[in-house]
């Protein structure tokens, strides 16, 4: 940085220098070149550059110190305050299972479910411990860990009491379960073996008989008084014994331990019943299987572990666990109360470190985005004030201005902002102001706009001389190019219009045959009869005696009249081809008065006849309603032919594509007529045709446009035609109906266009 | 027949259907039964899987029902309601049966029912005549063979009251929902022809507490005893009422198990009447009973003839049709409608005729008697002594 202003500002006075003496040819006004001191591009460019350095070296060190603070608070909560809150989570989550399992214990209905509670319990409180203990060797909750612990203790032996009471009961509901079966049995053999002997008995006494083959007792005898209290006494055995089942079934469905005692009383005296009556029984009423069973009856309901004493305990328990779990609920209330009380205090340490961290973060974002916007703008000024408005827009300037150079236009001075200033003279007036724009301005670009100026003054001169030869030579050179184009465009013309000429001869060669044809075969007929009539004479005049002068007179008059004819049929044929002739020069035509008629009469013979060589199957019936004062007008008779001959041939063809097509029925018929008005002629042609169809009709004029198969035509017939009636003044008219007929309308004017009069006059002198 | 013949009878009985077993599940169609095996009904258990067995046996040899050996799972519940509702749970679910069938017994079958028709299982040929079995309307699964009690009591009424010209008919049944079935058939039976039961006595389930009754019966001076209840109770029943000299006409439903009867019976059978719901298992000119006993004696010789296990017979060769009719996929469904469609089926001499809402497929009624030697006979008419 030191090194460089030097070096520029030498570069600088050395360019500005050679710039001051190349200008010298040419008188310029010279500013600035005795500058000594002078800020150049680079120096500025330079400068800018290190101001951007130094901001956004700032912003890197802003930037490390907000990520560091941010840093270390996300650290703080990652390992201090994120930890502890799901430890306090999970202390409140396990203090819930903890305190749940006591209500668990107290309804498990199976021993399975009993031991599944007390495991998971125990497990969860072992946990629950550890928990604590990490939580208690990471922070200061001291106190709330400790009253935590010391209700968990509590509750732990809330749980104790529970889980031993409740095992118990379970295995008491297992043993009741299985007296509930053993019941059922008993009873049933019970009542099953009273039922039989009662019967045996009741039989007894009204039968006489015990077995099939005894002997019938008298009645004395068996309705004796022990006969009679042993079947009072088996019924009093049965009678008890369904009493005891009853009041045992009611034991074991009663929730209420007080009426159990009511309950014992009763059942005990039916079972002393049923002992006292089934003692008092004859021994062959006794039976080891009944006594049994009826022992058991009694065992099962009041034994030491019997089903009253059992049911009995089990309630106790049930009411005492209750107790308990009404202690344990109160311990568990102030454990979570505790556990809440720890999570919030927990909870609010771990807000207070983010949001420490999320001010930290904020801040240095908002430094950031600071540093950023005047960065922004910083960078918006640098562009627009001086690489835009400085540097840019003076060398856009310059560009342009060397680009008019460049296009030749050096009419336009080169102007760039800065490029007239002047260092201020001393004491001169607004010197401050003069000397600070003289600093800004003055630099490379101005040296560039100066140099350019004079240049572009050296060109301008030489251009000026150059420019008005070579304008010369290139009109020249278009103009033969155009001439010769001309030229072309003509003998192409020309080409197609001899080529549309032959066409039309090719047309008419048949019916120009068919009618030469007629007047050779006159001659040829006449001449026949001329050689006989010479013979006849040669045979008369051989007979010298007797000579027949009137005869051979006769003769010879017959001789002449038949060459009379040969004489006019050879002219016929002579104006037939002179017609032809006529019709076929190609040169330019000549005006002359025409019979129109007998031109289109020509030339309907010659269509039809052309078109019959061709199919000589084709008729058509043909009216003629011709003007017959019409005047001779001047037209170019050699041109008109053609349009009467492209019209006749353009209708005849039309007839006989659809004769073609159609069924018999159809006749083509073709008239036509003319007409004399009051300024102007009007031939009529028209057939009865298929017509053209509107989307044709508007196009047939143009040229190349044809409605015949490819090759019959040239689509150039009603395009010519056009062109020549136009040339005479005159004009063409189509009226069509599909499927019925064409009607073509040529109109010419009396009075010849001023061309026809001028080569008229021509002609005649 | 001892306890250990059964035994052995049952593990033999087992044999032909271990082919099919061996053979994958969509080749074998199981069915299922819960009846009783063991215990004082096990005499009608045991017959009804032997003509099932008889039946599947002599389809399997056949090659089957469109290819489909049938396999039969036989669960003892020893006549007990409990019993059956496990075992006809464990037969659909653990077993997979197609369909269950053969049950034995009134309160067996009220209570296993519900749980095939819930299940949607057909429920085939129970050997009962209870008249809630025939209301085709709430149990749309289930397929009778046999006719009613209702039926068969009014044979009872019809044959005493028109034959005889016996007014004074009473009931000894066993107090449960079977003697119940015969109690409120007989009632109808008898009120439709204008009279009512002169004395009505029961005896316990189970036990052989029967002569109070009979001393009720004699005092009512009954004429006719229908009986209602299992062969022992009956047996002792009618020989005390012989050791008293009191000979009423005894009429037993078809339930009692009629060959138990009789040998329980012995000499004091002669004259014992029978209503039976099957041909006479002997009667070999019906073709079906010809069919039978030859395919009784392909799984076993030793094998008798009986009512029971003709009864087994028929009802497999019912289930066989069904399947046969109901096409080579057929579904429980399809099974059932096609039996419900089939119109008349002749089981070679055996008609029988189910439809919409009648799922009872035989309503005939057969008289037997006990005679001297203490043989069955089929009789048609009661004839006094």
């Amino acid at each position: 940085m030191n090194e460089s202003p030097p070096t520029e500002s030498s570069q600088d006075l050395t360019e500005s220098g050679a710039s001051g003496k190349q200008v010298k040819p040419v008188p310029i006004e010279e500013p600035g070149t005795e500058q000594n001191f002078r800020v150049g591009v680079g120096a500025r460019l330079y400068f800018l550059l290190f101001g951007a350095v130094v901001l956004m070296g700032g912003a890197t060190v802003l930037a490390y110190v907000s990520f560091n603070e941010t840093l270390r608070h996300e650290i703080r909560l990652s390992e201090y305050s994120m930890p502890n809150l799901i430890n306090s989570v999970d202390v409140a989550r396990k203090s819930a299972i903890v305190v749940n399992g006591a209500f668990r214990l107290v309804s498990a209905s199976s021993k399975e479910e009993h031991t599944a509670v007390v495991d998971t319990t125990a497990r969860e409180i072992a946990s629950l411990e550890n928990t604590i203990l990490e939580l208690e060797a990471r922070s200061a909750f001291g106190e709330q860990t400790r009253l935590i612990r010391s209700h968990l203790e509590e509750l732990g032996k809330h749980l104790d009491v529970i889980e031993q009471s409740s095992a118990r009961r379970l295995d008491i509901a297992q043993a009741l379960n299985v007296f509930i079966d053993e019941l059922g049995e008993t009873t049933r053999r019970v009542e099953r073996l009273l039922v039989q002997a009662i019967d045996d008995q009741a039989f007894y006494l009204v039968s006489g008989l015990r077995q099939l083959d005894d002997k019938v007792r008298p009645i004395n005898k068996r309705a004796s008084e022990d006969e009679l209290t042993a079947y009072r006494n088996l019924i009093t055995v049965n009678q008890s014994a369904n009493l005891a089942v009853l009041l045992l079934d009611e034991v074991l469905v009663l929730a209420d331990r007080q009426f159990l005692t009511p309950l014992e009383e009763r059942f005990q005296s039916a079972v002393r019943n049923f002992m006292h009556a089934y003692a008092k029984l004859p021994d062959s009423m006794r039976d080891d299987l009944l006594e049994e069973n009826l022992t058991r009856l009694d065992e099962i309901g009041k034994g030491p572990e019997g089903v009253i004493k059992l049911r009995q305990e089990a309630l106790f328990r049930l009411e005492q666990e209750q107790d308990t779990l009404s202690k344990a609920r109160t311990t568990s209330e102030s454990l979570v109360s505790e556990v809440n009380n720890l999570v919030a205090q927990i909870n609010e340490e771990a807000i207070q470190s983010s949001a420490a961290s999320r001010t930290a973060a904020q801040t240095g974002i908002f430094l950031l985005i600071l540093l950023n916007v005047s960065g922004t703008v910083g960078a918006f000024l640098l562009g627009s004030l001086f690489v835009r408005r400085y540097l840019v827009r003076r060398l856009v300037g310059l560009a342009s201005a060397m680009r008019e150079m460049a296009r030749g236009d050096l009419e336009v001075p080169v102007q760039v902002e800065g490029h007239d200033i002047a260092k201020p003279v001393q004491g001169s007036a607004n010197y401050m102001t003069r000397n600070i724009r003289y600093l800004i301005w003055n630099d490379e670009v101005t040296d560039m706009a100066r140099a350019l100026e004079v240049f572009r003054r050296y060109a301008h001169e030489v251009q000026r001389l150059n420019l008005v030869e070579k304008l010369a030579k290139e009109l020249d050179a278009k103009n033969e190019n155009l001439e010769q184009a001309l030229e072309n465009l003509k003998a192409a013309q020309e080409q197609v219009i001899a080529e549309q000429k032959l066409a039309s001869l090719g047309q008419l060669t048949a019916g120009v045959a068919h009618e030469i044809k007629n007047p050779l075969n006159f001659v040829s007929n006449f001449a026949n009869v001329s050689i006989e009539l010479a013979d006849e004479v040669e045979d008369l005049m051989k007979q010298q005696d007797n000579l027949d002068i009137e005869e051979i007179k006769s003769i010879l008059g017959e001789l002449r009249t038949s060459l009379g004819k040969i004489k006019e049929h050879g002219k016929r044929a002579d104006d037939i081809v002179r017609s032809m002739l006529e019709h076929s020069r190609s040169k330019e035509g000549e005006w002359r008065k025409t019979n129109l008629n007998a031109l289109l009469k020509q030339y309907v013979d010659l269509s039809y006849h052309a078109l019959r060589a061709e199919d000589n199957s084709f008729n058509a019936e043909m009216k003629e309603d011709l003007d017959p004062n019409m005047e001779e007008i001047i037209v170019v008779p050699q041109d008109i032919c053609r349009v009467f001959l492209n019209l006749v041939t353009n209708a005849f063809q039309a007839m006989y594509e659809k004769q073609k097509k159609g069924n018999g029925d159809y006749l083509p018929e073709l008239t036509v007529s003319s007409r004399q008005l009051e300024d102007h002629v009007e031939f009529c042609i028209r057939d009865n045709g298929p017509g053209i169809p509107d989307e044709v009709r508007d196009k047939i004029f143009e040229p190349f446009v044809t409605t015949k198969e490819p090759g019959k035509g040239t689509g150039l017939g009603l395009s010519l035609t056009t062109d020549i009636l136009v040339r005479h003044g005159g004009s063409v008219h189509v009226d069509t109906e599909v499927g019925h007929y064409t009607e073509m309308r040529v109109s010419l004017p009396l009075e010849p266009p001023a061309e026809a009069l001028s080569s008229t006059e021509n002609g005649t002198e | 027949m001892t306890m250990r013949m059964t035994l052995l009878l049952v593990v033999v009985l087992v044999m032909p259907g271990m082919p099919a077993r061996a053979e994958s599940d969509q080749q074998t169609i199981v069915f299922g039964q819960s009846a009783a095996l063991t215990g004082p009904a096990r005499e009608l258990g045991i017959g009804m899987r032997l003509g099932l067995l008889a039946a599947f046996s002599e389809v399997n040899r056949e090659g089957g029902v469109h290819d489909h050996r049938l396999r039969l799972e036989s669960l003892d519940d020893r006549y007990e309601p409990e019993a059956a509702i496990a075992n006809t749970r464990a037969l659909i679910e653990q077993h997979k049966v197609f369909a269950l069938i053969g049950a034995v017994g009134t309160p067996t079958s009220k209570s296993a029912q519900p749980v095939a028709t819930e299940a949607g299982v057909p429920y085939i040929a129970p050997f009962t005549g209870a008249e809630f079995l025939r209301d085709a309307k709430k149990r749309p699964n289930v397929m009778n063979v046999r006719a009613s009690y209702y039926q068969e009591t009014e044979e009872m009424v019809v044959r005493l009251h028109e034959d005889l010209g016996i007014d004074r008919i009473s009931i000894f049944y066993q107090n449960d929902s079977f003697g119940q079935a015969g109690l409120n058939g007989l009632r109808r039976a008898v009120n439709r022809h204008g009279l009512s039961l002169i004395e009505e006595v029961y005896y316990t389930r189970n036990t052989e507490a029967v002569k109070i009754a009979l001393l009720d019966l004699r005092r009512a001076n009954a004429e006719a005893v229908v009986i209602v209840g299992a062969y022992k109770p009956a047996a002792t029943m009618i020989r005390w009422a012989r050791r008293l000299n009191f000979n009423p006409y005894f009429i037993n439903i078809s339930f009692i198990g009629s060959a138990a009867l009789a040998k329980a019976l012995g000499p004091d059978g002669t004259g014992v009447y029978v209503t039976q719901v099957v041909p006479f298992p002997l009667d070999t000119t019906l073709p079906i009973v010809a069919q039978y006993q030859k395919a009784l004696e392909e799984i076993d010789g030793n094998n008798k003839p009986s009512f029971v296990s003709l009864e087994g017979y028929l009802a497999g060769r019912i289930a066989i049709e069904g399947l046969r009719l109901a096409g080579p996929t057929a579904t429980r469904e399809g099974f059932l409608q096609a039996l419900i469609q089939a119109g008349d089926i002749d089981l070679g001499g055996f008609h029988l005729r189910y439809g919409v809402n009648d799922n009872q497929g035989s309503d005939r009624v057969y008289l037997t008697r006990i005679n001297k030697r203490g043989r069955f006979q089929s009789v048609e008419k009661i004839s006094a002594p």
